[in-house]
């Protein structure tokens, strides 16, 4: 040590009374008995003396309003996404009362009132379902699967629907009532699958 | 820091936590100034340093609950500032200088018409010696903490930190360093 001087590194333990530098002890010593090192480790606490009586830099513009204005639109965007959800949440537990209850209790009513309630459950559903908006969200590839799965089965069940105008009407009826069942059932099953995804997104 | 930009500190950060705007903003009032010192300081343009204000703020509008009081309130608020400079670095990982300062350096090696002052020879240094040296130094980080928001190692921001002097003192004109 004598015959070489501090290395900066060495220097700076010593400057910070970093115990754990390798010979800090050796070098704490060398600093207080050399001249040079000693001037140098003078020289290394003015520079920081200076650097940290630099000016303080100021923004020219306040940045505040940006920042007040992302917090009301991520608000606004929570809010909305929480609404949808809670409202397609209470949509899908009253359709399901209803619809649960025919399904437990069909002979309660005819097959024409069967049809109309499952299609007046279709509609409200497919209404809540654009609501959300599903075109604008973007899905992760197993949710899209599923939702492409089911739309595929709806889109089976309408062209039975179709298919069906063409039996006699006793069990056209029957058919009938039993495939719109199936499609509010379908229906609910895509609502859940979009509200869960606007919950995750709000999370 | 605390006491002098806002006296009440206590006060606000409570009235803050429970999602008071106005204590929100008295907090950007408060420390808008040092935070963005200390993002410019890392950053290298005001562009920069204007965005990480806005991202720290943002933060920290939206966690003041999470902030536990531990350390002070502009020692937290100082650990975000630094923490988004630092990403912004590292998104801007293309910019860094070093190489370059690496060649340059030694032809200006004892030039007295070449000394430059100190916030010249700061803005030369590369953005990862130059945020090493800023936040050790000046902020009073220690190197853990400057390796851990670098993800890095200590070994790495004492290093840094050294060969940000070595060029510093050789910038700024003072005697050669064997």
């Amino acid at each position: 040590m004598t015959s070489s001087h501090l290395s900066m590194d060495q220097l700076l333990a010593v400057r910070d009374g970093d115990r754990s530098e390798p010979a800090f002890a050796e070098a704490h010593l060398h600093a207080a008995d050399c001249l040079r090192c000693a001037a140098e480790l003078d020289r290394l606490h003015q520079r920081t003396a200076r650097l940290r009586a630099l000016p303080t830099l100021a923004p020219v513009e306040s940045q505040y309003p940006a920042v007040r204005g992302r917090l009301a639109w991520e608000r606004k965007q929570s809010r909305q996404l929480l609404l949808g959800a809670l409202t397609l949440t209470t949509a899908a537990a009253l359709l399901l009362s209803v619809v649960g209850r025919d399904l437990i209790r069909p002979t309660r009513l005819d097959a024409e009132q069967q049809i109309a309630t499952a299609m007046t459950s279709s509609q409200q559903l497919e209404r809540a379902l654009r609501q959300i908006k599903p075109d604008e969200r973007v899905l992760d590839g197993r949710t899209a699967q599923v939702v492409v799965q089911i739309e595929d089965r709806i889109a089976g069940l309408d062209a039975q629907l179709a298919d069906v105008a063409t039996l006699q009407r006793e069990i056209r009826l029957q058919r009938e009532a039993q495939l719109w069942q199936e499609r509010v059932g379908l229906m609910n099953a895509l609502v859940d699958v979009h509200v869960t995804k606007a919950s995750n997104v709000d999370l | 820091m605390d006491t002098m930009s806002l006296p009440d500190a206590e006060a606000v950060v409570a009235r803050a936590k429970l999602g008071d705007p106005v204590a929100l903003e008295a907090l950007y009032t408060a420390y808008s100034t040092p935070a963005y010192n200390l993002a410019r300081r890392i950053c290298r343009t005001t562009e920069d340093a204007e965005d990480v204000l806005q991202e720290t703020f943002f933060e920290v509008c939206r966690s003041i609950r999470n902030y536990r009081g531990d350390g002070s309130i502009w020692g937290w608020i100082r650990s975000v500032t630094s923490s988004k400079a630092l990403m912004r670095l590292r998104r801007n990982k293309y910019r860094d200088t070093d190489d370059l300062t690496d060649e340059l350096a030694p032809s200006r090696a004892g030039s007295h018409a070449l000394r430059m002052d100190l916030e010249s020879a700061l803005a030369r240094l590369s953005e990862t010696s130059r945020a090493v040296v800023w936040l050790h130094d000046v902020e009073g980080f220690t190197h853990e903490e400057i390796a851990s928001q670098m993800g890095k190692t200590v070994s790495f921001s004492k290093s840094q930190l050294a060969r940000a002097h070595q060029r510093l003192r050789l910038w700024l004109g003072e005697e050669a360093f064997s």
